[in-house]
């Protein structure tokens, strides 16, 4: 090779040589000093990773209609530095549309100093994505939308004393909402992909987690029943100048609850408008002496046991002393000559607590436990109180005299139900349940229909005997609430009006529970009907103001089950001698 | 070890020489034939390059078009799912049993007393018909709450002695009504409870 090539040559390879130097530099920098930057950058630029949020599972009623319901939702939010040259314009579109104050629009939409207002939660999305069409044909910038479920609850009211809430933060806040939970939340999953023009680059990096849907829970509560219930509930509290009330609606035969109403209650999608200790079930949480109902128990257990017949005779005095205690009934009368259905039918506290001095404490104690007093019913509901049953051993022969007819004993309303339950299903408790099918609650306990036990308290015939007395109650002659009868059935019942324990002084003072249990048809029970009133005012009893609520549930169910009579009648009951 | 190997050459029988000579290599003359056209060749090379561009460049194309497509209707299938569930919460609306028994006690509906049915099978009643009255109604709509104390007006009546002179207003020189003597005995006045003093 001649000397000018070799030359050239050799200046071409260093030219070379310090191109690709300089490449190598500039790999070596993006590759190692500048990667993570450069990475986070691409990642900004192209990929973008979505929530894919799972879909709440539904709380429906026995025959699938939702009680609460998830729907697509957005929020309007706004960017105010945009949206203030036409806040007046914009707020105009938004509160029409709405229902948003349009004055507080205004000024959030006017807001200085900040790039983010929230403008309306929780809107559908339907309802979301008109407003900013109707924003973007006038050409107005600024507002814009973000995911917001919203839960619905198209009952407001009713069963919201079961079903619960949401709050504000999208967290489950009370009832079947909060107890069932994780059931009912599913797991959100997400989405990873790189976009170019708003579109999914096909051979981009791409990932998917799929989210998994909530499972959805079904109550064995009917809604139409349950809205009658709250309304009838409702209207008897507040014509008897009640502080509080609750009402049961049991299938005597599976112990099913198709309704469970309390009053005061809370609009589900208002929570806020409502006193926090309304947003629960007082149903199941209060406890309260039941009064004369729980006699239904004392009585067909002394039958059961063989101490009594319906028609043994009593002497009833007009008082009857017990160690140094006096014990009264809730009329006076001079001395009764009453058989036990006629002590039934006029609600004798004397008559029963002669008749269950046949029992030991230990025998009325274990007859109660098995009617369920004292224990929890578990059927799935937050905080429900275990009512009170102290032991046997702890008894005095007044502590027995008094819960023989239902004081110094505490219940839950659902647990007197059940209890009374046993009568209208021949003798047998049946464990309620709120679940149709069943529910895993948060806690992991199984509950619901499916779960249910049965276990035998007194005998059939003891059942029947004892439903014989309880007719003698709504018996217009002799019975202490002809107003609970229902034309033309045969309706089995039993009036309480217990003297009230106050939650200052922990002692009686001077108010009342009022209450009515009964079943119908009393020769072939499908409903068993309880509605408690707490403190009413105006001087009614058990018969007064919880039977026509009674009458007006069960005229209800039987009609709308298409219950027809049984067409036999109930015989004259034999009350005195 | 060569010496080995020569053994076992040497050892070979001499048999088939004709078949032997016949496989023995030579040299082959030089071939004087044509070259292989190039022109097919490149011709099919060309037609799988520009093909394989095409092709791959389709499906790049198409698949951008599919993944249009597809956020298209994606997006369609939220909107409608969207609207599917407005929908369906109307129909909740619709359906509140609060709403259907307002609509029937406007229209005068009223609940039954009590029950009775017919058998379509031998037109007989079941049940004692009872006619229904407004006295069975049930209150639908929520009593409305009482307004606290605070804010609640009251009448208040103040009994001023009416003076003795009340009904000749007393003309002073200058001609005008002394002012207070004018108002009437038993004024009723609304008062807000703001202006009351607490007692």
């Amino acid at each position: 090779m001649r000397g000018p090539t070799l030359v050239r040559l050799r200046i071409g390879f260093v030219l070379i040589a310090m191109i690709v130097s300089l490449f190598a530099v500039r790999l070596f920098q993006l590759q190692s000093v500048d990667a993570a930057t450069y990475v986070a950058k691409a990642r900004a630029e192209g990929v973008v990773t979505v929530a894919l949020p799972a879909t709440r599972g539904t709380i429906e009623d026995r025959n699938g209609t939702p009680l609460a319901d998830s729907v697509d939702g957005l929020m309007l939010v706004a960017d105010p530095t945009l949206t203030v040259k036409h806040a007046s314009a914009i707020a105009t579109i938004i509160a029409r549309r709405l229902h948003v104050d349009y004055f507080d629009l205004l000024q959030r939409l006017r807001m200085p100093d900040t790039h983010f207002q929230y403008i309306a939660r929780r809107v559908p999305a339907t309802e979301a994505r008109a407003v900013l069409t109707e924003i973007d044909k006038h050409g107005y910038k600024g507002i814009d939308t973000r995911r917001d479920p919203v839960r619905s609850y198209p009952g407001d009211d009713v069963a919201a004393n079961l079903v619960g809430f949401m709050n504000a933060q999208g967290d489950a806040a009370e009832g079947a909402e909060l107890m069932f939970d994780t059931m009912l939340s599913g797991r959100d999953g997400s989405a990873t992909y790189e976009v170019g023009g708003g579109n999914r680059i096909p051979l981009g990096e791409n990932s998917t987690v799929p989210a998994r849907s909530g499972h959805n829970l079904k109550l064995t509560i009917d809604r139409d029943v349950q809205w009658y219930t709250q309304r009838v509930l409702r209207t008897a509290v507040q014509s008897s100048g009640g502080s509080s009330g609750a009402a049961v609606v049991m299938d005597s035969k599976t112990g099913q609850l198709l309704s469970l109403a309390d009053y005061p209650t809370f609009d589900a999608n208002q929570p806020g408008l409502s006193s926090q200790k309304d947003l629960g079930s007082r149903a199941l949480r209060d406890v309260y002496e039941p009064g004369s109902v729980e006699k239904v128990l004392t009585t067909s257990s002394l039958i059961d046991a063989g101490k009594v017949t319906p028609d043994t005779k009593i002497s009833v005095p007009s008082q009857l002393r017990r160690g140094d205690r006096v014990i009264h009934d809730y009329f006076p009368h001079g001395t009764l000559h009453l058989t036990l259905t006629g002590v039934i039918a006029k609600s004798s506290n004397i008559g029963t607590v002669l008749a269950a001095s046949k029992f030991t404490h230990r025998q009325l104690y274990d007859y109660l436990r098995k009617f369920g007093l004292g224990q929890r019913t578990n059927i799935g509901v937050h905080g429900e109180s275990p009512g009170v049953l102290n032991g046997w051993r702890q008894w005095s022969q007044i502590n027995q005299d008094t819960i023989a007819f239902g004081q110094g004993v505490a219940v839950n309303a659902v647990q007197m139900a059940a209890a009374v339950n046993v009568i209208a299903n021949g003798g047998v408790y049946v464990r309620p349940s709120l679940v149709k099918g069943e529910a895993t609650t948060s806690g992991g306990e199984v509950v619901g229909s499916d779960t249910t036990t049965e276990h035998r308290v007194v005998s059939a015939r003891a059942a029947r005997l004892t439903t014989g007395m309880m007719e003698a109650v709504t018996n217009p002659v002799v019975g202490t609430a002809p107003s609970a009868g229902v034309e033309g059935y045969r309706v089995a019942g039993k009036t309480g009006t217990a003297q009230r324990v106050g939650s200052r002084c922990h002692c009686y003072n001077g108010t009342f529970t009022v209450s009515f249990a009964g079943f119908a048809p009393a020769d072939k029970p499908r409903f068993l009907v309880y509605v408690v009133v707490q403190d009413p005012r105006n001087g009614g009893g058990g018969g007064s103001v919880g039977g026509p609520a009674f009458h007006k549930i069960m005229s209800y169910l039987l009609e709308k089950y298409a219950v027809p009579p049984t067409g036999s009648t109930a015989p004259t009951p034999r009350i005195d001698w | 070890m060569s010496t080995l190997m020569n053994q076992a050459r040497n050892r070979v029988p001499r048999f088939a020489e004709a078949a032997v000579e016949r496989a023995r290599l030579s040299v082959v003359p030089r071939s004087t034939g044509r070259r292989a056209a190039r022109v097919p060749f490149f011709a099919l090379l060309s037609v799988l390059l520009v093909g394989g561009v095409a092709g791959l460049l389709f499906v790049n194309t198409s698949m951008q078009q599919v993944s249009f497509t597809t956020t298209a209707m994606e997006q369609k299938a939220s909107e409608l799912q969207a609207q599917r569930q407005s929908l369906q919460m109307q129909l909740d609306a619709l359906r509140d049993p609060q709403r259907v028994a307002l609509q029937a006690k406007q229209m005068g509906m009223v609940p039954p007393a009590s029950p009775a049915f017919i058998r379509l099978g031998d037109g007989k009643i079941l049940g004692t018909p009872t006619l229904a009255t407004n006295a069975d109604s049930v209150r639908i709509t929520p009593m409305r709450n009482p307004k606290p104390k605070a804010l609640r007006q009251r009448t208040v009546i103040e009994k001023v002695k009416a003076p003795k002179d009340a009904t000749t207003p007393k003309v002073t020189a200058g001609g005008a009504a002394a002012p207070g003597t004018a108002i009437a005995a038993g004024t009723k006045k609304t008062r807000d409870p703001g202006q009351e003093n607490p007692r």
